[in-house]
């Protein structure tokens, strides 16, 4: 290939009509050349513009985090970049697909070049601007698919609270975050009182609306850094955080009463519910978040030998109940 | 592979080049995060991409969360910049920018980005630099960057490359240690690039040699 020099004519129709927006701006943020793509946006003549102080023409731009950005590309001579996903624009523009966007406005990649007339040290800085709306708004749908299936992922199908897998993963770093950071946290876990004598009384049907009922009722009760799951057939777990055991068999005691004094409808059929709970505290002691499943486990069982409708929390004492119901 | 690891002296002088290509990275820091910088000598090495999540976790130590920002670059050389930051380093970079405590989400990942921009402009330019002083014989030695993004963020630094997806095969790792506002942290940057990549620079490196 020759060494040939682009025609300046040539050049300057293709700088002018590409539909990318290009300006360069001088060390005062004056203006020295607009492209159609910038005049088209912003509604702003290039006859006006060039000359013209930037900020003074678009005061709405972020000045002092944007004249920061083109100082350091001229001293440090090197490119810059600016990414929707950390700035979705630096001019307000209306984007091209007002129909089918649902964004207000346009997303804009850029870039900046150190430039100089010569080849010497630069004395302005080129913008070159993307239109990435369509790029963002695909991206952001992803976004939020990906989020959407996480959480699928995340829950129960039958009563949409959280399932056994994203309770381990809760448990696991709720685990990690206060043994690296101290505070405490308890977890429940409790089992609807003979609700296999449910099903067979009242059918399966009838079997799942007390399950969704019951989780529906914790769910209303919590508070916002509460986790409640399903952790099997007709077991289910909370996950309490910053709470202590004290705490923990309140807030259980409560619910607990709760489900027992309002019996489930089903089909015009009252159906009485109640749970046993076992609950149990984090411990600097405990060697991983798994032994606070057998804690509350091994409370659970206690309760359970105990009458039922009742909530128990963990004591060593309770492994030896445990051990010899386990015989039986 | 048929690529054998550089030789002692072609190490030595492309150690001798980054040298020189990062000297600059230091004020350029300095300039870009408004204080005052300390860089040190880089160290520089050839490693196949399959060895790459090791040799990283190991650089890094295997239970430390780090954040990456990669960046392409294409010209005179091709391929890909990725700059690895360990917690301490990104905790350490909010500080400076006077953020106290949590620093927005979208104001990390800026910074982020733009530190990686300049560590990796600045030792990729610089680089360019040193060679267009002493050779002409590979073609004018100019590059131009992509816009970097993040790759990971607060992960295990062996989760970071998966080799098997990673069409280069060869990288050059140069890690590098800051200290900014007497905080000290480590960064890595490492640069994969496809066979002759590696293969050129061995021979600029070969020219560098005999002009000095």
């Amino acid at each position: 290939m020759s060494e040939g020099v682009i025609p300046f004519s040539l050049a300057e129709n293709v700088l002018k009509r590409i539909d990318v927006g290009i300006f360069v701006l001088n060390k005062n943020f004056e203006v020295q050349l607009w492209n159609n793509f910038m005049v088209h946006h912003s509604g702003h003549q290039a006859k006006d513009m060039l000359g013209k102080n930037l900020f003074d023409a678009f005061p709405d731009l972020p000045k002092p985090w944007f004249t920061k950005k083109v100082n350091t590309v001229i001293m440090l001579n090197n490119f810059a970049f600016i990414s929707w996903e950390n700035r979705p624009f630096l001019f307000r523009f209306a984007h091209n697909r007002p129909i089918t966007g649902g964004a207000d406005h346009m997303y804009q990649n850029c870039m900046l070049m150190p430039v100089s007339n010569d080849s010497s040290k630069p004395e302005s800085v080129c913008v070159v601007i993307f239109d990435v709306t369509d790029t963002a708004i695909a991206t952001t749908m992803l976004k939020d698919a990906m989020e959407r299936i996480a959480d699928i992922s995340n829950r129960d199908g039958l009563t949409g609270i959280y399932n056994r897998r994203y309770l381990e993963t809760r448990l696991e770093s709720e685990f990690d975050r206060t043994r690296r950071y101290g505070g405490t946290f308890s977890m429940i876990l409790f089992d609807l009182d003979f609700f296999k004598k449910v099903n067979d009384t009242y059918g399966h049907l009838a079997g799942d609306k007390v399950l969704v009922e019951v989780a529906r009722r914790m769910s209303d009760q919590l508070r916002t850094t509460d986790v409640v799951g399903r952790y099997g057939g007709e077991e289910f777990a909370l996950i309490l955080p910053e709470t202590p055991i004290e705490g923990a068999r309140v807030f259980g005691d409560r619910l607990r009463e709760m489900i027992e004094l309002e019996p489930v409808i089903y089909d015009n059929t009252t159906i009485p519910v109640t749970v046993s709970m076992g609950a149990t505290e984090y411990s600097a002691d405990l060697a991983s978040y798994d032994k606070l499943i057998l804690q509350s486990d091994v409370a659970l069982y206690a309760s359970k030998a105990g009458g039922r409708n009742c909530l128990t929390c963990y004591s060593p004492e309770l492994e030896t109940i445990a051990a010899s119901g386990a015989k039986h | 592979m048929t690529l054998a690891a550089l030789t002692n002296d072609q190490r030595d002088a492309l150690q001798e080049l980054t040298n020189i290509a990062m000297g600059q990275a230091g004020s350029s820091l300095a300039t870009l995060l408004d204080a005052f910088v300390d860089l040190s000598v880089p160290r520089i090495r050839v490693v196949e991409v399959v060895e790459l999540p090791a040799t990283l976790s190991d650089l890094v130590g295997k239970n430390n969360l780090v954040s990456a920002v990669r960046q392409s670059f294409q010209g005179y050389l091709r391929g890909e910049a990725i700059i690895i930051f360990g917690e301490p380093g990104t905790h350490a970079l909010a500080d400076l920018m006077g953020y106290e405590g949590e620093l927005a989400e979208s104001g990390q990942a800026e910074l982020l980005l733009d530190v990686a921009n300049v560590l990796s402009g600045a030792c990729l330019g610089g680089m360019m630099e040193q060679i267009r002083n002493f050779t002409e014989t590979h073609g004018p030695a100019e590059l131009s960057f992509s816009m970097p993004s993040i790759m990971v963020r607060d992960v295990p630094a062996a989760q970071i490359i998966d080799p098997q997806k990673v069409q280069w095969t060869h990288s050059l790792l140069l890690e590098v240690n800051f200290t900014i506002k007497d905080r000290n942290f480590v960064a890595h940057l490492t640069m994969l690039m496809p066979e002759d990549g590696i293969e050129k620079i061995r021979g600029i490196v070969d020219e560098f040699i005999a002009a000095f």
